[in-house]
């Protein structure tokens, strides 16, 4: 296999939501001592995007969504074991993400947390039903450029509201941005609470992350 | 024509005086449990708080159906699950799901009597001794793919549906025991119409062919087991592309979110030999939650121009959704009768 043919291969992997095949390119990526990062960021993250895109199209669903980041990550994780300490990607900044205690639901969420690895992201992701507290303590811990948080119902979306009152009471308000999603969110709502964004989908999610720590 | 007259002519097609208004999915607000009295968490666990806070749909908002519960946790914890509470202010969650794939599993013969099974069937009792046949009373279930998301979690509920759907079904078929099972005892108790909520068979969360061939078999099934009442199917998302299966599940009407097209699912549903009423038109968050009574009648006004058949929020009712925009629904239904 040549290298374009392996990155090529690499991308169609992950779109077919093929984990094996994914880590087996990885591995044999690995073994022919192709640079690492280039085969993350011009193999694997071109399929990470194609999904995207195909999601929003309609022509591909969740379930194939999850199965392809699972790929993707599991893919990643093998070439950046492979790179030598002083190699390592200069990372993009820290970013903790959850969903809003009350929310049991995090499928949106985990994906906005593998696309924000895959573009150089240290992700803290704190999972479902996590209290406001955690975010502050771990916002304070980490030293997070960004705090994310998800909220599917509007019983929990007033729980974005008080994290931005708590992260201020906390005096660490304008260390971090926050950014806010969820199926009942909208940018209307961002605005009213002060977050400084909102995302409709884990694309534009990552995307304005990037914005925010470039500043 | 009382409320439950017009609710069950909407939902056959036949001539109504003006156009039903009703809740197919959670409805109550913190308003109405000031008014009521009855609260959350109690409502979620005791009949007669239960009980007294959906009648609260037709004494203070003037819906034309009543129903009960406020959450979709009931058959998934009576199966294993932990709930854990949210006070006054929210809705029961799954707090540990109680199987894998793979897990043995049946349905428990004393199904009735576990967790707040017999508090929901006694609420809905005592609606019915407390309405009689004047106001239309609806008991929930959850449809099977979405109790399996609740039993064994979304995510891999999802992650099978994909790769190994065989595995879902010994989970899918306890669901659809489980449902049915309650939804006899409803009607028993006294609901005049069942809705089916399977908001997880939606495809925002799953795709069509999964939706075709392993969500929908198991709803047809329920449909096809329950009593002879009146049946609102409610999933969300944009269900255009599915809407003619849906109604294959043999479901008296459907319930929808604003996000449908839904003078092309009308256009789907006309095809059918039987009629199938479609409900809904308000959109729950933006509407409800957000805007002005104003706001929520151009939304009913819509709704009717579209070719609704019962008005509706499009999903759970927010529960700091003002009494002034739910009654504005039952307003705007009255002002175009005129």
């Amino acid at each position: 296999m040549t290298e374009q043919e392996l990155l090529e291969a690499a991308a169609k992997a992950v779109v077919a939501a093929d984990e094996d095949e994914a880590k087996a390119i990885a591995t044999e990526a690995v073994k022919l001592g192709l640079d690492p990062l280039k085969v993350i960021n011009e193999g694997f993250t071109p399929g990470m995007r194609d999904v995207g895109d195909l999601f929003e199209r309609g022509t591909m669903f969740l379930p194939e969504v999850i199965l392809a980041s699972e790929a993707m990550v599991a893919a990643v994780a093998i070439l950046e074991d492979s790179l030598p300490e002083d190699q390592k990607e200069k990372k993009a900044g820290t970013a903790v993400i959850g969903t809003i205690e009350g929310d049991v639901h995090d499928i949106g969420k985990g994906i906005v947390a593998t696309l924000m690895r895959v573009y150089g992201f240290d992700v803290v992701d704190l999972g479902r039903d996590v209290p406001l507290d955690t975010f502050v303590e771990k916002v304070k811990e980490t030293g997070a450029a960004i705090v994310g948080t998800s909220a599917l119902m509007t019983t929990t979306m007033v729980g974005q509201k008080a994290l931005e009152k708590m992260l201020k009471e906390a005096g660490i308000r304008d260390q971090v941005k926050t950014m806010v999603g969820g199926a009942v969110v909208t940018q209307y709502w961002a605005d009213k609470i002060g977050a400084d964004a909102y995302a409709e989908n884990a694309q534009e999610a990552v995307q304005k992350a990037l914005e925010l720590v470039q500043g | 024509m009382t409320p439950k007259e017009r609710v069950l002519a909407a939902l056959a097609g036949l001539p109504v005086d003006r156009a039903p208004v009703l809740s197919a999915n959670q409805t109550a607000t913190y308003g109405q449990m000031d008014v009521s009295g009855a609260e959350w968490p109690e409502a979620h666990q005791k009949a007669e708080p239960m009980a007294k806070l959906a009648l609260a749909a037709h004494s203070v908002l003037g819906f034309d159906a009543v129903r009960a519960p406020y959450c979709q946790t009931i058959e998934s914890e009576a199966l294993g699950c932990t709930v854990k509470y949210a006070g006054r202010e929210g809705i029961p969650r799954i707090d540990v799901h109680a199987f894998k794939i793979g897990d043995e599993i049946a349905l428990p013969e004393d199904f009735l009597t576990r967790g707040r099974v017999p508090e929901l069937i006694e609420a809905v009792r005592l609606m019915k001794e407390a309405v009689g046949d004047g106001v239309a009373v609806m008991g929930n279930i959850v449809g099977p793919f979405s109790i399996v998301a609740n039993l064994i979690g979304i995510t891999d509920a999802l992650k099978a549906s994909f790769k190994r759907p065989d595995s879902l079904i010994p989970l899918m078929e306890v669901a659809e025991q489980a449902g049915t099972m309650l939804g006899k005892a409803l009607v028993e108790a006294g609901a005049d119409i069942l809705v089916i909520e399977d908001m997880m068979a939606s495809i925002d969360v799953i795709s069509p062919p999964i939706y075709r061939n392993l969500a929908q078999p198991y709803e047809a099934k329920q449909i096809a087991n329950l009593p002879d009442v009146p049946t609102i199917m409610h999933i969300c998302g944009k269900l255009n592309p599915i809407m003619a299966e849906v109604a294959e599940t043999g479901t008296t009407a459907i319930s929808v979110e604003p996000s449908v097209d839904a003078v092309a699912a009308k256009e789907v549903l006309r095809g059918f030999p039987r009629y199938v009423a479609l409900i809904g038109g308000v959109d729950a968050v933006v509407t409800l939650f957000s805007g002005t009574p104003e706001d929520v009648k151009n939304d009913v006004r819509k709704a009717l121009a579209d070719g609704y058949d019962i008005i509706a929020p499009g999903c759970s009712v927010p529960p700091s959704a003002e009494l002034e925009n739910l009654r504005a629904m039952v307003e705007a239904a009255e002002e175009a009768a005129v």
